[in-house]
């Protein structure tokens, strides 16, 4: 299979050079593309022969490369909130061609751009993708005055959750696990702090964040549902800068600056909560210890080593600590860490290569210390669970000319999975529950053509072979395959030595992607894309708890494969002053992970005997309008959507509906500018309540009222509607040449809605003999914050 | 380790924003099924069973009695039989005060005959060790886990060394209607294969103390360790997953599955719930001075 992709790759490359052979003589210009003020690289300027619709874009590296005729040009580069620029090139051979661009002080531009803009969606291949920078993220309302990069993401057409405070998100009807959640390119594995409230991403160290929900290029895979991708700052290189916020809630400082004026620069943030230290006063005796907090850290470097080598450092460490008195003791966190090397082979071909390791843990500890009588024994319970990724990624970009370029590399990633070890501790006792570790190696070749033959119509379309390998040194377990919905019975398990192979998985994962002008402000796009997956993550609960572990595809648990379809059409007003897109996709999904009726996933080594898997499928219409310049800017999308699935087992082998399914989704983003100094935001959201299982009945047992549902179907009923109001106002102080300081107030949940989370049945705390339906929410008020950040 | 961790993690969230309130929900009525309610241990005196039928969640009245069912136990190991007769909305048989009918050791069937259709279901009595001693101690609130001021108590007992042993814990407050807290444990410990013949670990001594209602002074703790077929555990496990299953991670409602089989000469029809268990039964008891 190896073999023949790469002789497809040398056809094509052979059939692009003999057209480009016979064509008339053409140069390239190419180079970096950075912010004047910080030379923060930019990512999908416009680069464009002006007048003209040939052009490009900047890549995740701000490169670009751009071949035209010989002869003079007039080259622009332009992009929303900076100033365009216009170059006049002389091609008489290869050139080089840094730019810097200034962020331009009003939204509208006095350079008039002509021509196409090129990253704009309307010209673009990409279907389903959406773009925010930390700018924009910045202007929404905020939760306790913190600006998250995973709420932003939920404003977004086709993105949910089942609930605030769930942990992670659901895009197209795909579970929380399917998301390929990259930060400079390491996968990280639980994206929140405190269950579900913030994001892991410290906003003062991330540039920008592209979330793909379908039409994936060739370059991705490992994930079935979406891509969120998301880019850290390289740190300025023009001067030293201190960035920083206090709230009610917590802490940021970030430095940045030049290590060496230009050439280097480095980025080091940091955050820290501390309900915990404004609570201790209040607390006494065994309580005094209590912890509840969280941190990370995030850091970067760069080196321009010469004009065609860059070198990048990143890493990334977060933890939430829960402790009650020195009884309790829990703690998990993400570490990540990249380092990358951007290599201009020529001015048309781009390579980066990415290394990264991922390493995501818990540690629960307990003990009886402070609870011991005399004379009784010390006990103690730890409870570990990680899972650790190495992976290497060389990626190409050969841009032939201005209509085809060509991507293609390679990936590896080894994991090693260590699904929990309990030691139990009694005296001078201590006994040990380890689960076997598990280690799976996933490879994958690609190759992607984008070809844009001309003004009207381009296509990308490509090819990712995957392979994925479930290694020893392990245990394999073979299960008797019983009724569907009961726990298989283990009819014998193999021991396999270091590395060798218990079963592999190929698949061919085919990409296209197509765009079709209609006029120079309509488009039509299409897509399909096949992708694979073969990590799984057990949980089955209302949202993953940052305790589910993960998995890899076994000899018993198949990877997950997903085939989406989309349509799409974009309309960009003159002048850019709005946008209007619409997507309809369907997306069938096989072998999603289910469970049997009382499943035990805790430290059990025989898990896969309570595992199914399931058909999926999911269908919907996405619309968004937004306004990205003037004084008042925002979006406003909405989704109406369908995600169901049958399993074997489960609700009568009926089809049901997904746990995070929800039929309407609306969203409405607005900022206001009221004068230089001061801006107010709101953002609304209304949702379907999600699916849940009611029960209709209670059977008596032993002075208890079990729940039952006597219809056996799963998810028969709908929670409530969900809607919420948030608003906040920016007051920015005076803006020193030195010091930059604002102010910033937000309301959450405005009109206090009590949103139901979950809805489930017991009997009532105090009188037990009251039966009760009872509804959770997890944010029940307004919750106000005060943030002031500043910066110098 | 499932149930410690949820509440640990619902405690959380609820310190910070979370509330819970009880609202009025549109659910169809349901079918209605028999449930049967019989646990025969080796305790003295009479045995009860209850037969009842399955009502609407939210149906505060108590369960309606089916007073029709011809319930019989038979001891297979001893070869004889009980019929346990209705009076009172129960079915009961009475061995003689201080006799029992339970014995440790022995197999079970239980058959009930219910509209012109037959169920059966099997268990048996397994081995209970002794609760040596319950202990407490008085602990302030804002200071421990309590929610008001007064007196954690634990039970103390060690597993049997040797097979897996299955347990069932239940506390009461001052008499057998006050029912306070559940533990399941299997030699001693929460899971098989970790711990043999040593004492239960503290999160299952503990479990006789509601902490959002410590014991106050003068009041009787009331503690009984009841042994289980693996198979039992197993069903109330799931049940006590049911019944504390909320919070932000609550798990989807599964239904608990009976193991009376329909046994009907020609295939029945009807379906039964609830479950039938045997225990051999240690308890213990003390004043809070």
């Amino acid at each position: 299979m190896k073999t023949k992709l790469f002789m497809l790759l040398g056809v094509c490359l052979l059939l692009i050079q003999v057209r480009h052979a016979c064509a008339q003589q053409k140069y390239t210009v190419s180079g970096y593309v950075k912010d004047q003020q910080n030379g923060e690289s930019l990512i999908g300027i416009s680069v464009s022969k002006a007048g003209t619709s040939l052009g490009t874009v900047t890549n995740e590296y701000g490169f670009y490369s751009l071949t035209l005729p010989a002869g003079d040009h007039e080259i622009q580069f332009s992009y929303i909130g900076y100033a365009p620029i216009k170059m006049s090139v002389s091609l008489k051979s290869n050139k080089n061609l840094d730019i810097k661009m200034e962020k331009s002080s009003s939204q509208l531009s006095t350079v008039t751009v002509t021509g196409n803009k090129q990253e704009k969606a309307v010209n673009t291949l990409t279907t389903s993708l959406n773009r925010l920078d930390i700018a924009q993220m910045k202007k929404m309302p905020t939760f306790m005055g913190e600006v998250d990069v995973l709420r932003s993401i939920q404003t977004l057409p086709g993105v949910n959750t089942v609930g605030e405070g769930a942990n992670g998100f659901n895009v197209r009807g795909g579970a929380a696990d399917e998301n390929l959640i990259l930060l400079d390119e390491a996968p990280v594995y639980n994206s929140t702090h405190m269950m579900g409230f913030f994001s892991v991403f410290n906003p003062d160290a991330v540039k920008s964040i592209n979330l793909l929900k379908g039409g994936f290029p060739a370059e991705y895979g490992g994930r079935t549902s979406s891509v969120l991708d998301i880019r850290m700052k390289d740190g300025n290189n023009q001067k030293f800068n201190v960035n920083g916020g206090i709230s009610n809630v917590f802490s940021r400082l970030s430095l940045e600056g030049p290590i060496k004026k230009d050439e280097s620069s480095f980025i080091l943030a940091a955050r820290r909560s501390y309900i915990d230290i404004l609570m201790k006063p209040f607390l006494k005796g065994d309580m005094k210890d209590t912890k509840l907090n969280f941190y990370d850290l995030t850091g970067k470097v760069n080196f321009k080593l010469n004009k065609n080598n860059t070198l990048f450092a990143s890493g990334y460490l977060g933890r939430d600590v829960f402790g009650f008195g020195t009884r309790i003791n829990m703690n998990w966190g993400n570490k990540t860490a990249t380092v990358r090397w951007n290599h201009v082979f020529t001015n048309r071909t781009f390579l980066n290569l990415t290394t990264f390791y991922s390493n995501y843990d818990y540690s629960l500890k307990f003990n009886n210390e402070s609870a011991k009588g005399a004379g009784e024994q010390n006990q103690s319970y730890d409870w570990t669970s990680n899972i650790i990724n190495y992976g290497v990624k060389p990626a190409f970009t050969f841009y032939i000319n201005t209509q085809n370029s060509l991507h293609f590399g390679l990936q590896g990633i080894y994991y090693t999975f260590k699904p929990g070890t309990g030691t139990g501790v009694e005296g001078n006792e201590t006994s040990v529950q380890q689960l076997t570790q598990q280690h799976g190696l996933e490879a994958a070749a690609y190759l992607d053509h984008e070809w844009k033959p001309n003004d009207k119509l381009g296509i990308q379309y490509g090819v990712r072979l995957s392979n994925y390998q479930y290694l020893g040194k392990g245990t394999a377990y073979y299960y008797n395959d019983t009724t569907a919905g009961i726990r298989k019975t283990l009819v014998g398990t193999k021991e396999y030595g270091a590395n060798e192979l218990i079963k592999a998985y190929s698949y061919l994962e085919p990409r296209i992607t197509a765009r079709y002008a209609l006029t120079p402000d309509h488009a039509i796009k299409a897509s399909y894309a096949r992708t694979t997956q073969y990590m799984h993550q057990l949980s089955n609960t209302a949202s993953p708890t940052p305790l589910d572990i993960w998995t890899p595809s076994t000899n018993n648990i198949q990877p997950q494969v997903a085939d989406q379809y989309t349509v799409g059409y974009v309309y960009d007003a003159p002048s850019g002053i709005f946008e209007i897109s619409a997507e309809a996709f369907y997306k069938k999904m096989e072998h999603q992970l289910d469970y049997i009726d009382n499943a035990n996933l805790e430290l059990n080594q025989q898990i896969e005997a309570d595992l199914l898997q399931s058909h999926s499928r999911s269908y919907g219409l996405e619309v968004m309008a937004r306004k990205d310049i003037g004084r008042t800017t925002g979006w406003v999308s909405y989704t109406l959507s369908r995600s169901e699935r049958q399993t074997n087992g489960i609700s009568l082998n009926e089809w049901f509906l997904n746990r995070y399914d929800r039929t309407h989704n609306l969203n409405l983003v607005i900022t206001h500018e009221l004068n230089k100094r001061t801006s107010l935001s709101a953002n609304w959201v209304y949702a379907s309540g999600t699916p849940g299982t009611f029960a209709d009945s209670r059977l008596e047992f032993q002075d208890w009222d079990i729940p039952y549902n006597s219809t056996d179907k799963r998810n028969n009923y709908r929670l409530p509607a969900f809607h919420r109001l948030d608003m906040s106002l920016t007051l920015k102080g005076k803006q020193l040449r030195r010091w930059k300081g604002e102010w910033v107030f937000s309301l959450y949940n405005v009109y206090g809605r009590r949103n139901a989370y979950t809805i489930y049945f017991k009997q009532n705390d105090d009188d037990p003999s009251k039966k009760e339906a009872v509804r959770l929410s997890i944010i029940g008020s307004i919750i106000p914050g005060i943030t002031y950040n500043f910066k110098f | 380790m499932k149930k410690i961790r949820l509440s640990i993690l619902i405690a959380m969230v609820a310190a910070f924003t979370a509330c819970e309130d009880a609202i009025d929900i549109n659910v169809k009525k349901g079918t209605s099924y028999p449930v049967l309610d019989a646990w025969i241990t080796t305790e003295p005196g009479v045995q009860k069973i209850k037969f009842t039928k399955s009502v609407p969640y939210t149906d505060q009245a108590p369960a309606p009695v089916i007073d029709d069912a011809r319930i019989t136990l038979i001891d297979e190991t001893a070869n004889k039989s009980y019929l346990f007769a209705f009076a009172n909305g129960v079915y009961s048989y009475n061995p003689g005060d201080n006799e029992t009918l339970g014995v440790i050791g022995h197999a079970y069937r239980l058959r009930i005959e219910y509209n012109t259709e037959v169920f059966e279901a099997i268990d048996t009595i397994k081995r209970i060790t002794p609760i040596d001693s319950i202990s407490y101690k008085y602990e302030k609130q804002g200071e421990s886990f309590v929610d008001k001021d007064g007196y954690v108590a634990k039970f103390h007992a060690i597993d049997i060394k040797g097979g897996v042993d299955y347990y069932w814990m239940r506390s009461y407050r001052n008499d057998l209607q006050h029912k306070v807290g559940d533990a399941f444990s299997i030699d001693g410990y929460f899971d098989q294969s970790v711990k043999d013949g040593s004492a239960f670990i503290l999160p299952i001594q503990e479990a006789v103390t509601d902490f959002d209602k410590p014991f106050q002074k003068g009041e009787k703790v009331i503690v009984k360790l009841r042994s289980l077929t693996s198979q039992s555990h197993f069903f109330l496990t799931q049940v006590d997953n049911q019944l504390n299953s909320g919070g932000l991670f609550a798990k989807v409602l599964e239904n608990v599955k009976c193991n009376a089989i329909n046994v009907t000469a020609g295939g029945g029809k009807q379906r039964l719930l609830g479950w039938f268990g045997t225990s051999a039964v240690s308890s213990k008891e003390r004043v809070i001075e």
